[in-house]
């Protein structure tokens, strides 16, 4: 809970997209944070780039001040409104999820670049020799802790955590283009079920720019 | 309160583990210095949480992932930033430097002997982009932090080492390759002039990576 008394301004600019953006928008519904949603079109964006300290979205403004990269974002946030675990050591094993959820994004990035048609490409070959073997190999794993930690619908601990939020979205996106793709792994569907059916993420769901990634 | 036993287990190189010493060094804690053989590893894999290293075990308890591990010693003993939005600023930057790292990789396991390769296409063609396109940002951010040695805040960082690490395998194996980022340079050279860890780095055992 975040004390009223001296609210900072939050202010998120990302492209008009979900992406690892999204993780830090359901933290500010999740903890009834007001912050500004600042969705930065493609051709604004060369004139605005020069802005931000990396030259590259998303970046949050905190009274002003900015903090680049989705998933420092992402975890100051968590850690301002209570999504970080109990103890340093949870905070660690969520972090090192989180991680490992990148190097997931990193493998089967080429996947998406041809079924996007950013890059030429066969879909159905990409799918078989790049998006299946990458999500095998990382959701395999992520069961696995899912289970580990007691199937209660959380990756780490007994409450929800920024890397809970995360998989949730990621199992969408990716859902949206493989159907039925994480069928194996029902205790990671578990806790996308259980952030899903929070009433606030629920709406928010619901009423959010419809994108496609 | 009784010290937790540390243990951290790598290669015999610095690569993605050697942050984690220099904090532990750093912050004098006594911890066991792992390293595994390339052929030794296969049979442990499936014995670590990720099947990968390196891997810190804190009281028994394993941790995967180097950032997580860093982070969290560091934050364990002062090097994570001096304020929730310095450390933010840490994260960020260790984030933008594994982007950076993630170009240059494919180079480095040619230079290190792990991958065959023309060392010179990939320094040009690969290397010199992924250069010419973070180091700017480095060298910037080492100005507009006011050259006090470090590259986030005025106190040494988990990524002041991770940075300071990577200049330095950069200096063995490509001298001049950072020529262009003085202010890199001096940063870096302020980092590795911090006392204790000055002692680490001519006390360890000189490896190829």
């Amino acid at each position: 809970p975040v004390s009223t008394l001296a609210m900072p301004s939050y202010k998120l600019s990302e492209f008009d997209t979900r992406g690892l953006a999204e993780v830090s928008r359901q933290l500010f519904i999740l903890s009834g944070t007001p912050y500004e949603d600042n969705r930065i079109s493609k051709d604004q964006w060369p004139a605005l780039k020069e802005k931000y300290g990396f030259g590259e979205l998303p970046v949050l403004e905190v009274d002003g001040k900015q903090i680049p990269q989705s998933l420092a974002i992402a975890r100051y946030l968590a850690k301002e409104f209570g999504f970080y675990g109990a103890n340093a050591f949870e905070a660690a094993w969520i972090d090192a999820l989180a991680d490992q959820a990148k190097d997931f994004i990193s493998d089967i990035h080429p996947y998406f670049a041809i079924a996007m048609g950013m890059v030429a490409g066969d879909t159905d070959k990409a799918k078989a020799e790049i998006a299946l073997p990458a999500i095998k190999k990382h959701f395999d794993l992520f069961e696995k802790v899912a289970k580990d930690n007691g199937s209660n619908s959380h990756f780490v601990g007994s409450n929800f955590s920024y890397f809970d939020i995360l998989i949730s979205e990621f199992v969408f996106s990716i859902d949206s283009f493989l159907p039925g793709s994480f069928d194996a792994f029902p205790t990671v569907l578990a806790v996308r079920a259980k952030v899903t059916s929070i009433p606030a993420i629920k709406e928010w769901i619901e009423k959010r720019p419809k994108t496609v990634t | 309160s009784i010290m937790p036993s540390y243990k951290l287990t790598y290669f015999d190189g610095r690569a993605r583990a050697e942050v984690a010493r220099q904090i532990l060094y750093l912050a004098d804690i006594p911890f066991e210095d792992v390293r595994i053989s390339l052929h030794d590893w296969p049979s442990l894999k499936s014995t670590t949480p990720f099947g990968q290293m390196p891997l810190l075990e804190v009281d028994g308890q394993s941790l995967p992932q180097s950032f997580a591990i860093f982070r969290y010693l560091a934050k364990q003993f002062g090097f994570s930033g001096d304020s929730p939005f310095e450390s933010a600023w840490v994260d960020a930057l260790a984030d933008q430097h594994a982007d950076y790292f993630r170009e240059i990789l494919p180079v480095l396991l040619t230079i290190w002997g792990f991958t065959q390769g023309d060392r010179m296409a990939l320094v040009k063609e690969v290397a010199t982009p992924a250069r010419d396109k973070y180091f700017p940002l480095l060298e910037k951010i080492a100005k507009d932090n006011g050259l006090n040695g470090h590259f986030v805040g005025d106190s040494l960082t988990w990524v002041d080492l991770l940075i300071a690490e990577h200049v330095g395998s950069i200096n063995q194996h490509l001298p001049g390759f950072l020529s262009a980022y003085p202010s890199v340079i001096k940063t870096v050279n302020k980092i590795t002039s911090t006392p204790r860890l000055k002692e680490w780095i001519e006390k360890r055992k000189e490896t190829t990576f």
